[in-house]
This record gives C-alpha cells, structure tokens and sequence, in this order.
C-alpha cells in the first residue's frame, strides 16, 4: 500500500518558518510509525529528524504526536492510522520548546522530575557499606520485605513502569494552565517513592514540597496523563491519592488542600455548594481581593453565585453520610 | 575545553553503577550519553538478573553454571568474582531503591533461567532492566551528577599509553568538544546493529568498541555473537527467557516440543546458544512456520501471564498481532548480545593506562562463548561497581593526562568532509546491506565459504562508504551526520567479527562451524585479541584462559 508521511518541519538555522512536507512511501506487513520515518530517512531524507532509540515501547524516545494525539511512534501501527485518518500527520511533542523537526527541548521535563527527589530520603549512602563478596560456602541473609510492603508498585499499571516518555506531559492540561507544574510524570515517581516501604521520610517532606505552588495542587484533573500513557498508567489517580493523604496528614497549607477542604465543608454544613465561602477558604480575602476583577466580570454577565444559601431539605442525609465518611477515614 | 576528573561514556547500567560509585565519593565524575539515560538499552532487559539466595543454592553452584555456560572460555577468576559477588551486589541495588517481586518468604522471588541448575533470577515482572536503570538513573540524579546529554563519543584521545579524555560531539549544537580527563571509563554497551534480525536498541552501533580499537586497545573474543532463542518474528523484538523459565513450551510445525531432541534435561531451558540453533535446524529441515517456530505459554493461565509476563503480552499484541494468552508467539533467533569487547582486567582496566571499559562493550571475560540469561545484568553492576571504585583510587595518585587538541579538529574535519561530500551512497542502504549480508553469512550456524562472502560484502562497503554523502549539512541536531559515523562503527565491528569466526576453526558455545562441528581445546582454548594495523586492517594475537577450578569438559544438557 501507498501511503502519505507528512511531518512538521523546521529546523531554525535554515528555515524562516515552520512547515510541513509530504513523503509518498510503500508500507510492508506491521510497520509502524518510526519504521515509516526511519524509511522516509534512509532512502529519501536524511534531514528529517526525530528521536529514536529501543523501537519496543520501554526506551520512551520516540514520543511525538500522530495525527494530533501523542502516541510511541515505534508502538503505532501504520494500518491503523491509514485506516481511521487516511494519512500519517506527524507533529511534534506539546508543552515543551522545539529544537528541530520532530525533536523537542526535554531539559525542563527532566528538571522537574528532579526536582521532586526521585530516590530514597534517609542514609542510604555509606561508602563502606556493608557490602559482601561470598567465600566459599558463605551465604548472605536478605532483609525481609513483604508483598504487600510493595502493593503499590509492583502491579502491571503502576507508577514505576513510567518511562518518562513525556506523553502524558505533552497532552497535560495543567502544564497548558501553568507552565511551571510538575506534571503526572513528575507527581507519579513521587507518588511512587512516597509509596516505597524503605523510604526514610520523617516529616513527611515529600508531601509538603509536593503541595507547593505548581505541585500536585496544580492538577486540573483533565485525565489526559492516564489516556495517553502508553503503559497504562494513571498518573491522576495517584495524584489524588497524595491530596487525601496529604490531607489526612493535615498537610493543608496549599490553595487546593484549603479547596478541598472548604467545599467538603460546604456541604457539610449547607448541602450545598457556597462558592463564596470556599473561595474564601481557599484564598482567603487577599486572594479574594485579587480575584475580584474576574468575579465582578463574571456578576455582571450573570453568573455570579447566590450570596447566601439555604439548607436543602435532606440535610440528615447528608450528615449521615459525612458520618460514614468519618467512619472509613479511621479504618484507614 | 571541558576538564573533570573522570568522564563516564555511556548511561546504561554499568555507566550509572559506576557513577553512584564515584559520585558518592564526592568525585567529579561526569556522564556523555548519546542519548537520555533513560532511553539506555539496558532498560529493555526483560527477565532477571541471577544470584544465589534460597538456603539450597549457592554461588559455588552459579559459578560451575557459568563455566559451563561459556564453553569453558570465559575466565574462572572473573566468573568466581561475579557469582560471589552477586547478591551481595543485588542488595546494594535494593538499598539504593530497586524494587524485586517478592516470594511468600519475604525475599527476592527468583525464577529458573536458561543454563541455571537452580531459580535464582530477581526479576520486577518482566522489566528488571527497566526497573533497574530508572532506579540507578535516580540515583545519579541525587547526586547531583553533570550530565551531558546527547554527545557522541568519536575518539579516545591517548598519549603514550596513558588516557587524555575523549573528543565528543555535541549533537544539540553541532559542535566538537575535547573533554579532558585522568580517567575515563566505557560502558557503550553492545553492536547488535550489525545485524537485520536483532532485539537490540537502534542506538546499538559498537560505538565504544570501534573507539577504542582505534585508539589501539584491543578487543577480546569478537566473534562470540550471542542469538537469542526467542525474539518476535516480525520485528526481531525479544520476548524474555523468562517466558520459559515460567514453563512456556517451545513448538514445531508439527506441534512437537522438539528440545527433547537436543536438550532431553533442561529442555527449553538450555542455555540460549543450544536453544537457538534447534530452532534454526528445526527451521532448516522444513520444521517451522513460514521461517519461525513457536513460543506457547498458553497453559500457564491468563492470571499468570498476566502477572509475571505483562510486558511480553503486550508486545505479542503491539508488534506481532498475537495475544499470547489465545495462540502461540512466532518467534526465531535473533542476535542480543556480544560476548566479546574491550579487554579489561577484573576491575574494568584496559591496556591504556586510565581507560576503563565495564558491561556489554567490556570482555572481562566472564561469558566467554556464550552467556547464561540473567548474567548480563549482573556483569553491568559488578564490574561497573568494581571499575567505579577502582577509578576512584587510580585518579588519587596521578595527574591529568596530556590532551592534543588537534584530535578534537581531526573528528571536527572527517565530519566537514562528510558533510561537503558530494558522494551518492546513502549510509542507511549501506547499513542495510551489511546488515544482512551478516544475517545471511555470519550468523547461527558459519562456515568457511559463507563467511568469505561477508569479509567480500564488507570490502565492497569498505569502498562504497567512502563516496557516502549526507543530505543534512546543518549543525542543529543533525542526526544524518550520527548515523553516518556510526555506520562506520558498525562497519569495522562486522570486518572484527567476521574475520574471527573465520579464524576460529572450531565450535565453542555461540560460535558454531558446519565446516569445525567440535569443540578442539587443544588449538583453540584461548582468547582471540583483535588490533588495528598501521594500514587499518586487523591483526590477532591470543591470550590464555584462566581456569581455576573446573576442567573442560564435554557440555551436554
């Protein structure tokens, strides 16, 4: 079969503006993506660039975007884009700088998963460790770690099957809003240390810095980090697994724990939700102060939300359930 | 021009091993990967990594596995370091933050592999190599490590036998850089690229070897290519040994599980040189499937399959069509690994006084004619360990070596000429060619006649590769370039390969001849060391194997 690549070019030395150029090839039984932009390479272009590396979907190189959704180049089958698009249009990554073509800037990427102290707090750096080497008939005794020490990372889905492909960062509606939001990749490897039984974290620090500003707070739970993960990862479930547990923990200090808070409250105590108050809650009246400009905008368009509430018939009900909740927080 | 005490080529898992070593030091080492780390090709190692733990077994008993496994060539001084060293060294890497799948005991699960007469392969699912260099990745970055990201290493720069630094070429900008250094160690990883069918990494060109064996370190035991038994039909993608160590059955055209016929013990757990060429003879003699055999792990249940073997399920699915848990996998042979390498010593030292190899691109050697599943692993972090702390004392005592920078405008010109060649040949079709030429003439089962039809091919190339032209003349990421010099690696590594297996007049572990059907210790119990010569061609000498404690003898399974 006869076939259309047409890819974003633009490599900045030489070129004024980006564009896009077309290249006709034939496919062959299973071909894939990157084996298509490897064929476009070595018979016809050679400047056509793009990242490449394991073509088995576990190296993360070859990300970019396929027909407008951000997908492994080496994991996507020809046939299937043909069938459903009729031509393989092929851009870059979003969220991150270009270099050329269909290579991106992943400096700030890995930056942040930097940032977010990807290894085991605590001393587990002696030099003159305890480390062995056997004599003859000597034997070496293991520490002794349970299953389900490690229930949280050793499932097919779980956070340390992440490759840092920047699939999910590419489509993340949160890094739209601010670019200086970690992201899923980041908040999952720290869900995932957060999770690791060895982890020496006292003050329970990796939570605190995971709400700061642009932290886990900053998920707009858009849910595009899970559908776009090429391992079947959901970063935004664990991401709200750190909210309960930071809140559990009483770490509330950030905008969206206080968020959190004051609409739980909200409708505790009214049945409702009081926009105002849990705006107050949130940001208190500075921040409310701040905000005022968009809030007047919005009242005068009509859509500013009742000033005082009135309690909802089934009030008991509520309370109930609120009750239950308690209940299962101190299961927990 | 950069200066730091120890330059580190190569971020798969001996580089980084090596680098927490020299890191936690407070050493100024720093790491040039040509790509991410984390797009390394360690990360695709699907099955294990070995060492004896449970009470009934001992590393006595995976030290003889070994030996035996590599046909008696691998040197038993370098094997006994590895197997005593191993758990030892797999809790370090637990320490540092690795997680293992669990038995019921609260241990390390292990599962049987290729070769081993007990379980003792650590696994995470199917994806210990993943697992692995994501948790050595995170722990160079605690250290605070430099790391220059995406830089290829083109030369050694050496000065009267002792190491200068490297040249390195800054793919992002365009630009060569000397990189000065007392120490430099190579974990380039392996040359899987030589070959069409092969599980390995695009990235996989000899890079490390070609560098070094330019700059006159020798490299050891060349023509021991290892074929992994099991690799997607299709694509050459591999589908872990691990499948069988879990029970999967290996079947013919016929649906027979033909090992009995070549392996009556272990069966599909023979060690993958003898696997490998049952399903190539069972392919020849009329036996396979459209040029493949079968891999069935249907019996083993979805919900086993599912939990031990996720990775491999969605492989069969992505890149084969297959859904492993309804039909069996096509699978053949295709070239993984390379035994060989640079020859170093025991603790990664080379001939050049300061340079270091360790892992795939290193030839300590402890796989000899043939490595067991689940040892490569282990290689990267106990000899990479061992070079780390071994270059930590050697750069105490010594000065910086000297640099001639006319080495950095060297590369620098063979790059420009490149570039401003107007020549017609395309690195990529070459590529291709040499490809597989070696698939077809060098490859599970040599003889003499094939394999001049390779070193011809490769003198053809060897020719045409001069009128190569890129259509790339740009300096920002310009890829066409790369891929152009590592054609060039690849090239040379092929000519060391094949000259070597036409040498070695004899079969030993992955290095079969229908021409030498049997093992001969008498000529050929030795190393083969392969040098440049003044006119670029390759001369070989031998060295002796160390044998210690096991005797050859006839390996059987």
């Amino acid at each position: 079969m006869e076939f259309t690549v047409k890819s974003y070019r633009f490599n900045p030395e030489i070129d004024e503006k980006p564009y896009y150029k077309e290249y006709v090839i034939n496919d062959f039984p299973g071909m894939t993506v990157l084996n298509a932009l490897m064929k476009v390479k070595a018979e016809f272009d050679g400047t056509l660039s793009f990242r490449r590396s394991c073509r088995s979907a576990i190296c993360g190189s070859c990300a970019m975007k396929i027909n407008g959704i951000t997908k492994l180049a080496c994991k996507t089958q020809v046939s299937a884009e043909i069938e459903k698009f009729g031509i393989i249009k092929v851009d870059p990554l979003g969220n991150m700088p270009i270099i050329r073509d269909l290579i991106v800037d992943q400096e700030v990427f890995f930056d942040k998963i930097k940032e977010i102290k990807p290894y085991l707090l605590g001393k587990t750096d002696h030099i003159n460790d305890d480390f062995k080497a056997l004599k003859e008939g000597e034997k070496i005794k293991q520490p002794v770690y349970y299953k389900t020490e490690f229930q949280n990372l050793t499932g097919n889905n779980d956070t340390p099957n992440c490759i840092l492909c920047e699939c999910c960062y590419s489509e993340c509606g949160g890094v739209v809003a601010n670019s200086k939001y970690l992201g899923p990749a980041a908040l999952a490897k720290l869900y995932r240390y957060s999770e690791d039984p060895r982890d020496n974290d006292k003050n329970g620090s990796r939570l605190v810095n995971g709400s700061k500003p642009a932290g886990m707070f900053d998920c707009v739970h858009c849910q595009a980090c899970e559908e776009f993960c090429p391992k079947g990862i959901s970063p935004v479930k664990v991401i709200v697994r750190m909210h309960e547990k930071a809140i559990k923990n009483s770490i509330t200090f950030s905008k969206g724990a206080k968020h959190i808070i004051g609409i739980a409250r909200s409708i505790q105590e009214t049945g409702r939700l009081d926009e105002i108050k849990v705006a107050v809650d949130s940001v208190g009246i500075s921040g409310i102060l701040n905000d005022l400009p968009v809030a007047l905008g919005a009242g005068l368009k009509g859509k500013m939300p009742p000033l005082r509430l009135k309690l909802i018939k089934d009030m008991e009900d509520i309370r109930v359930a609120f009750k239950d909740l308690n209940l299962e927080e101190k299961h927990d | 021009m950069l200066k730091h005490d120890v330059i580190i080529v190569g971020a798969g898992l001996a580089g980084l091993r090596a680098c927490v070593e020299l890191r936690k030091r407070g050493i100024d080492a720093v790491i040039v990967s040509k790509v991410y780390p984390t797009r390394s090709h360690s990360g695709a190692a699907q099955g294990g990594v070995n060492a004896a733990f449970d009470e009934n077994d001992s590393w006595e008993s995976h030290f003889f596995d070994t030996v035996k496994g590599s046909d008696y060539i691998g040197d038993q001084d370098a094997i006994e370091i590895l197997t005593s060293e191993a758990p030892g060294n797999i809790l370090e890497l637990q320490k540092m933050g690795v997680v293992f799948n669990r038995n019921d005991k609260g241990g390390i699960s292990q599962r049987p592999f290729g070769g081993q007469s007990f379980p003792r392969s650590c696994y995470y699912a199917d994806a210990v190599g993943h697992m692995m260099l994501h948790g050595l990745f995170d722990n160079v970055l605690k250290y605070n490590t430099k790391i220059l990201y995406e830089y290829f290493v083109t030369s050694l720069v050496v000065d009267n036998g002792k190491i200068g630094g490297v040249v390195a070429y800054d793919i992002k900008e365009g630009r060569f850089h000397g990189i000065a250094a007392k120490s430099v160690l190579f974990a380039t990883g392996g040359y899987g690229q030589v070959y069409s069918s092969n599980t390995n990494a695009l990235i996989n060109t000899g890079d490390g070897m070609s560098v070094a064996i330019r700059a006159d370190v020798p490299l050891m035991d060349m023509e021991f290519v290892q074929f992994h038994p099991t690799t997607l039909k299709s694509t050459g993608i591999l589908v872990t040994e691990g499948a069988r160590g879990e029970g999967a059955y290996l079947l013919n055209s016929l649906g027979v599980r033909f090992m009995s016929k070549y392996a009556p013990k272990a069966m599909e757990l023979a060690p993958r040189d003898v696997v490998a060429r049952a399903e190539q003879t069972e392919i020849n003699e009329g036996r396979g499937i459209d040029g493949a055999i079968l891999l069935d792990v249907r019996h083993l249940g979805k919900e086993k399959i599912m939990e031990k073997l996720p990775q491999i399920m969605q492989l069969s699915i992505d890149f084969e069509g297959v859904n492993p848990i309804y039909e069996p996998i096509p699978i053949r042979p295709g070239v993984h690994y390379s035994m060989g390498g640079i020859k170093t010593d025991n603790n990664g030292r080379t001939a050049v006084e300061g340079f270091y190899s360790a892992g795939e691109s290193a030839c300590v050697s402890v796989h000899g004619a043939n490595r067991l599943g689940g040892n490569s692993l282990l290689d990267t972090i106990v000899f990479g360990r061992r070079a780390g702390i071994d270059m930590a004392e050697y750069i105490k005592n010594v000065d910086f070596g000297k640099f001639d920078e006319s080495a950095v405008r060297r590369d620098e010109e063979i790059f420009e000429n490149i570039k401003k060649s107007n020549g017609k040949e395309r690195h990529g079709l070459l590529k291709a060619e040499l490809q597989e030429d070696m698939r077809k003439n060098v490859g599970v089962f040599r003889e003499e006649s094939l394999m001049k039809k390779a070193i011809e091919k490769i003198e053809e190339l060897k020719e045409r590769a001069k009128n190569i032209g890129v259509d790339d003349k740009t300096h920002l990421f310009n890829t066409d370039i790369v891929e152009a010099f590592e054609f060039k690696n690849i090239l040379l590594i092929a000519e060391i390969i094949a000259r070597g297996a036409i040498m070695r007049q004899e079969s030993r572990g992955a290095h079969y001849r229908n021409d030498f059907p049997e093992r001969d210790d008498d000529k050929w119990l030795k190393h083969t060391v392969a040098k440049l010569n003044a006119s670029g061609g390759i001369d070989f000498d031998f060295s002796p194997v160390k044998i210690t404690k096991f005797k050859p003898q006839p390996r059987t399974y």
